[in-house]
């Protein structure tokens, strides 16, 4: 099988892709696919351990390759080139999780609202703890008990904290979540 | 063919012979010459301070142009290196201009000491720091617009370092062109305000230097 001067330098050394991206720089096409490709070997299992699915790994390697096809007239082919490649990478991928995390802390839901959520009624005003005791106990037995704590004994988000070792948050958060199960349940 | 194989295909297509970036000791030393050549104008302009040839056997006064063109210098270097994606691997030349920071500051401590008993105030305070930024403008508006050309992947820090080496021009020319022996007057109105200078780089480069 015959193969290309560019396949023959990234199969030889890997010190060779600082040759194809010379070769690139002049112009050459099958040295920048070459090029290309080896660079996206290398990043995949640099950006699969960092990242959870593969489709996002998928979108940041197509970034990170369009920001190394902008950036390469910053390269001269005289100094390593994995260092040049791995500050894109590092930098497009420090975005992408400022972006990410970001986007999360949008959908994160408000504390504040949920802490006002979580005095309204969410069943109708006659209906007791006692009217449904039999669905709580059909919950986990954590969010069941919370449930009990709270309305049944009269302790507040605090107190209950305290008694099952968990944070106060993490009361209030598992107290809205069985709610809202209940509200499902009882609205059927 | 996965989305990658294609979008390799495609980027080869686009591949045109390329011209490679100065290195970044040429690309500083066309900012220091372009310098040179706007301070050099605009003192021919606004003339040199009456009393300069007498100032410059004051050491402390010659210290303090010394660390200024010093910071200048290592500023244009830094900001020059930061434009490469990886400092075109010197980082520690890059991160050069703290020291000389910390050099500049000292020697304006010294030279506020020696300053006994202290020069006169001047009558006027923030106008030195509006004109410095004045003359800044056109340095930093080169700067960037140059620095806009690269591939940063410290956008915030190049900013500030660039804005940083355009004011250390304005700080320049005006220790140049105004009478005034007063340091208390010169680090606070003068030196300080590079400190904001810093901060406001930092930020412009953020939203101009993404790419």
């Amino acid at each position: 099988m015959v193969t290309s001067n560019a396949e023959n330098l990234v199969a030889d050394h890997d010190d060779n892709l600082e040759a194809l991206m010379r070769q690139s720089l002049t112009g050459d096409q099958r040295a920048y696919a070459t090029l290309l490709q080896a660079t996206s070997r290398l990043l995949r299992p640099f950006l699969s351990k960092r990242l959870y699915s593969a489709s996002e790994v998928d979108d940041l390697l197509q970034e990170i390759l369009i920001s190394v096809h902008k950036a390469r007239h910053t390269y001269d082919g005289n100094r390593p080139y994995k260092p040049w490649l791995y500050a894109i990478a590092k930098f497009r991928l420090q975005d992408h999780l400022r972006a990410h995390y970001a986007d999360q802390l949008r959908h994160a839901e408000d504390f504040d609202e949920l802490e006002e959520s979580l005095h309204e009624a969410v069943t109708e005003p006659v209906m007791s703890y006692e009217s449904i005791s039999g669905e709580v106990q059909k919950l986990p037995e954590k969010q069941a008990t919370i449930l009990r704590l709270m309305h049944e004994d009269g302790y507040t988000a605090k107190e209950v904290a305290a008694k099952t070792g968990m944070t106060e948050s993490a009361v209030k958060v598992a107290a809205h979540r069985a709610y809202k199960v209940l509200r499902e349940r009882l609205e059927r | 063919m996965s989305d990658i194989d294609d979008l390799v295909a495609q980027l080869a297509r686009e591949a045109a012979p390329v011209q490679p970036a100065p290195h970044p000791l040429m690309l500083s030393l066309q900012w220091m010459g372009a310098a040179a050549i706007y301070l050099t104008v605009t003192l021919a302009v606004s003339g040199l301070r009456p009393n300069l040839p007498e100032h410059l056997h004051s050491p402390w006064f010659v210290a303090e142009l010394v660390a200024l063109l010093a910071v200048f210098i290592v500023t244009s270097i830094s900001a020059a290196l930061l434009a490469f994606p990886d400092l075109h691997q010197r980082r520690r030349l890059a991160l050069a201009p703290v020291l000389f920071f910390a050099a500049f500051l000292l020697v304006m401590l010294y030279a506020w000491q020696a300053d006994n008993p202290p020069a006169p105030l001047p009558v006027h305070s923030f106008e030195c720091t509006v004109s410095i930024t004045l003359m800044t403008l056109l340095p930093a508006l080169w700067s960037f617009y140059s620095l806009r050309k690269y591939a940063s992947t410290h956008p915030g820090l190049t900013g500030g370092i660039a804005l940083l080496s355009a004011f250390s021009v304005g700080a320049l020319w005006l220790r140049l062109h105004e009478a005034n022996d007063s340091i208390a007057h010169v680090i606070e109105w003068h030196y300080l305000p590079m400190l904001a200078i810093g901060f406001i780089g930092l930020w412009l480069g953020r939203r101009l230097l993404k790419w």
